[in-house]
C-alpha cells in the first residue's frame, strides 16, 4: 500500500468541556490560558501548527546546504538549504525510532546520519541509507520513512513560516495588512536582501508564552516597569529614549490592530520626531562614530545615524514573531509555564562595518538594562496567576470603554498607544484558533 | 560620578559624560587578540611573572569579584568595584565560545565604562525591578594564571574558573565559566582594562543575570 506523499492526520486531545468563549471575554481573559496545560497542549496543535509560525530567516542559512534548528512550539524541525537553494523544513525526529538526526544547532551539511542506528537522510529529510538493509522486508519497504515535513512552508521577504494545516490561507494573506508594517520595517533596514541576522541572545522565562507576547504590544507599562531606566537616563543625560512615554496617550504615538491576529506599535511620530540617535542612551564608541558617520556621510549622516538605532515599530506577528526596533524576536513556548526567548541582533549588507558595529552596540542596551525588568513582572504573574485560582481574570479592558479604538482611513483599527486593543485583537485570533478543528498534515513521502 | 575630568569646552561637545573616545576599531582589533590569546589551550611558563606581581593581581581579582557580591547589600561596593577598572575598560560576556567579533555579531554583554556607570546607577534607583529582591552571590574561583602581554612590562594576562552561586527571592542557581582579564599598571596603580566573561552556557539560554557577572 504505497502511497506518495503520504499524510497522516495527527489526533487533537480534546479539551472540549472548555467554553472557549467563557475564558476569552472581550475585555477579560480567564487565568487558566496561562495555566493549564491542557490548553497548553491544544496550543500546540492549534496555534503553533495550524497557523503559520515563523521558523528562521534566509540570512542564516545563506549558503546550500546551510542548516539550522528551529521549533514549531514544541516540535523539533530541521529548517535547510538545499543543493538547488530551496529552503526545506522537515523534523529533527528519526524516523526510526525517534532519535533527533541532528544535534547542532547550526552549520552546513549535505546530508545527516542519526546517531542511534545510523540511517542517513539528505537534506531535504529524504532517506537514502539504512545500514544492514537487507533484515527489513516489504511491508517495511512500502512505508514511506522519510523525514517528516510541515504541510505548508512559505518566505515574505526573508522571513520563512511553517504551519502543518494543510488548510491555512496562503502566507501574505495570512499576514493580511500586516505585511506592509513588515514591509515599512524591512525597507528602514535596506531591504530584504540587505538584511542579516548577526546572534542571538537566549533568554529562559518561566512565565506562558502569553505573558511575553501580552507585553509585545503594551503602551502602558513602559513609565512603570522601566522607570529604573528612565530615572537613570534623566539622572547622568537630563533625558533621552523613552521619555516620551510618560505622557504616553497625549502622544503622537498610535496602537493598531492587525488583521489574523498580528499587531503594531508606531514610536514614529516621537522617537524619529527630531532625531531618534539624539534621544538613544550613549553606546560605547558613540562619540567617534557620530564623528565618523558626519565625515563620512555628509548630508546623509543624520539618516543613517538614525538607522543605526532602530526603526521605531513594534510589529507583533501572532503568535511568535516580534520585530523590535532593529532586532527580531522570537518566541519559543517549552511548557506551560516556561518559554525561551530569542533575540536577534541584525546587521546590514548595505552599509559599512562601523554602522553594523553600533547596531550591535545599541542592540546590547535594552536588554540587560531594560528586558530584564518586564521579564521579572511576567515571572511574577505568572506566579500569581497560578498560585490564586479562586482570582480568575486577566483584565485587558484598558481603552476598551472610552470609544478611542477607532478606525481609520485606511481600514484599520487604531488606537492610543496605551489601550488594550493588541491584546484583545490578538485573543479574538487565539479564541477562533482554539475553538477550530483544524486537520494537521506531516507529509512523509518522496519528494 | 563622572570620573573623566572635562575641560568646558568638551562639556560642550560632549551630552554623554564620560565621553566613550577609546571604543574604535584599534580598540576592537585589540580585543579580538587578546580574546583569542585568553583562550587558547597552551601550557604557559608559570615563572615567567614574579611572585610579587602575581600576588598583586591576585588580590585585586579577589576584591573584585567580593565588591560584586556585596553590591547586593551596600550599592557603595559597586563604586568602589569600578574604581579598580582603568577608565579606557570593557566588561564583556560573549554569547558564544569562542568569543566571536563583537563586531559582527551580538554579545550577552558589551559595556564601556559609561554604560557600567549607567547601570550602577541603575541599579542604585530602587527600581530596577529585576533586582527587587537583589540578587545575593557568593563567588568561587581557582586555577589563577597569570602571564605578560606580549611586548609589554606594564601589563599582565590573566584567567581563572569560576562558579558564581546567586541567589534570589528563594531560588538559587549556579552560574560558572571562566574569566579573562587584562591588567594594567596605570601611575601606580593595578587597573583591569578588560574583564572578560566567558559562561559555560553562553550559548544556552540566560536566566535573570541583571547583576554583575
Ligand atoms: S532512531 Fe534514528 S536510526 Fe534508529
Ligand atoms: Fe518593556
Amino acid at each position: 500500500m504505497r502511497t506518495t506523499n503520504q499524510r497522516s492526520t495527527l489526533p487533537v486531545p480534546p479539551v472540549a468541556p472548555d467554553p472557549w468563549d467563557d475564558l476569552v471575554q472581550e475585555d477579560r481573559v480567564h487565568r487558566r490560558v496561562y495555566t493549564d496545560e491542557n490548553i497548553f497542549a491544544r496550543e500546540m496543535n492549534n496555534v503553533f501548527a495550524a497557523t503559520w509560525v515563523y521558523v528562521a530567516h534566509e540570512s542564516e542559512i545563506p549558503e546550500p546546504n546551510d542548516f539550522k534548528l528551529a521549533w514549531l512550539g514544541t516540535r523539533d524541525v530541521i529548517v535547510t538549504r538545499d543543493e538547488e537553494s530551496v529552503v526545506r523544513v522537515f523534523s529533527n525526529r528519526c524516523s526510526h525510532r525517534g532519535a533527533s538526526v541532528c544535534r547542532e544547532q547550526r552549520g552546513n551539511a549535505s546530508q545527516f546520519t542519526c546517531p542511534y542506528h545510523g540511517w542517513r537522510f539528505d537534506n531535504r529529510g529524504q532517506l537514502f541509507g539504512i545500514p544492514g538493509k537487507n533484515a527489513y522486508g516489504p511491508t517495511f519497504k512500502a512505508r514511506d520513512m522519510h523525514l517528516s515535513r510541515p504541510a505548508q512552508v512559505a518566505s515574505y521577504r526573508g522571513f520563512v513560516f511553517a504551519t502543518l494545516n494543510p488548510d491555512a490561507p496562503p502566507l501574505v494573506k495570512h499576514l493580511g495588512n500586516a505585511a506592509r508594517y513588515m514591509d515599512a520595517w524591512i525597507d528602514y533596514n535596506g531591504g530584504a536582501e540587505n538584511l542579516v541576522l548577526a546572534g542571538t541572545q537566549l533568554f529562559r522565562l518561566a512565565c506562558n508564552w502569553k505573558l511575553i507576547w501580552d507585553n509585545a504590544g503594551d503602551g502602558y507599562h513602559v513609565p512603570f516597569s522601566h522607570q529604573s531606566l528612565l530615572v537613570m537616563t534623566h539622572a547622568r543625560y537630563g533625558g533621552g529614549d523613552m521619555t516620551y512615554f510618560a505622557e504616553a496617550d497625549r502622544s503622537k504615538m498610535s496602537n493598531s490592530a492587525l488583521d489574523n491576529g498580528h499587531t503594531a506599535i508606531d514610536q514614529r511620530a516621537e522617537m524619529h520626531a527630531e532625531s531618534a540617535w539624539q534621544q538613544q542612551r550613549p553606546q560605547p564608541g558613540r562619540e567617534p562614530y557620530q564623528d565618523y558617520v558626519a565625515a563620512t556621510y555628509g548630508e546623509q549622516a543624520k539618516r543613517v545615524l538614525d538607522t543605526t538605532v532602530g526603526a521605531g515599530m513594534n510589529i507583533n506577528i501572532f503568535p511568535n514573531l516580534a520585530l523590535i526596533g532593529n532586532q527580531v524576536q522570537v518566541l519559543q513556548p517549552t511548557a506551560v509555564g516556561e518559554t525561551v526567548m530569542h533575540w536577534y541582533a541584525t546587521r546590514r549588507k548595505d552599509v559599512d562595518a562601523q554602522v553594523n558595529t553600533m547596531r550591535l552596540r545599541t542592540q546590547e542596551d535594552f536588554p540587560v538594562m531594560g528586558e530584564m525588568d518586564d521579564a521579572a513582572n511576567f515571572e511574577e504573574c505568572q506566579r500569581g496567576l497560578f498560585n490564586h485560582p479562586e482570582d480568575e481574570w486577566v483584565d485587558m479592558s484598558r481603552h476598551y470603554e472610552t470609544g478611542k479604538d477607532v478606525a481609520a482611513e485606511d481600514g484599520i483599527i487604531r488606537g492610543l498607544v496605551t489601550t488594550d486593543l493588541h491584546m484583545r485583537n490578538y485573543y479574538a485570533q487565539w479564541k477562533r484558533l482554539m475553538q477550530a478543528n483544524p486537520t494537521l498534515c506531516l507529509a512523509r513521502g518522496k519528494l | 560620578m563622572n570620573t573623566a575630568t572635562p575641560s568646558v569646552a568638551q562639556e560642550r561637545r560632549y551630552n554623554h559624560q564620560p565621553p566613550s573616545l577609546y571604543v574604535v576599531n584599534a580598540f576592537y582589533d585589540w580585543l579580538v587578540e587578546v580574546s583569542a590569546d585568553l583562550a587558547q589551550a597552551v601550557v604557559r611558563d608559570a615563572a615567567a611573572v614574579d611572585a610579587a606581581r602575581r600576588h598583586a593581581i591576585a588580590q585585586l581579582l579577589a576584591v573584585e569579584s567580593r565588591l560584586l557580591d556585596q553590591g547586593a547589600g551596600a550599592h557603595a561596593a559597586y563604586e568602589h568595584w569600578l574604581t579598580l577598572y582603568a577608565e579606557e575598560c570593557a566588561y564583556w560576556i560573549p554569547a558564544d565560545s569562542p568569543a566571536p567579533d563583537p563586531r559582527q555579531t551580538i554579545s550577552l554583554e558589551f559595556h564601556d565604562r559609561r554604560r557600567l556607570l549607567d547601570r550602577v546607577v541603575r541599579l542604585g534607583t530602587g527600581l530596577a525591578f529585576s533586582q527587587l529582591p537583589a540578587s545575593r552571590t557568593a563567588r568561587q574561583w581557582s586555577g589563577l594564571e597569570v602571564w605578560s602581554s606580549p611586548g609589554r612590562t606594564d601589563e599582565w594576562r590573566a584567567r581563572y574558573s569560576f562558579t558564581l552561586v546567586e541567589s534570589r527571592a528563594g531560588h538559587s542557581r549556579v552560574l560558572a565559566g571562566w574569566n579573562g582579564f587584562v591588567l594594567r599598571q596605570i601611575g601606580d596603580r593595578l587597573r583591569i582594562v578588560l574583564k572578560q566573561i566567558n559562561l559555560i552556557d553562553n550559548q544556552n539560554p540566560q536566566g535573570n543575570n541583571s547583576f554583575f557577572l
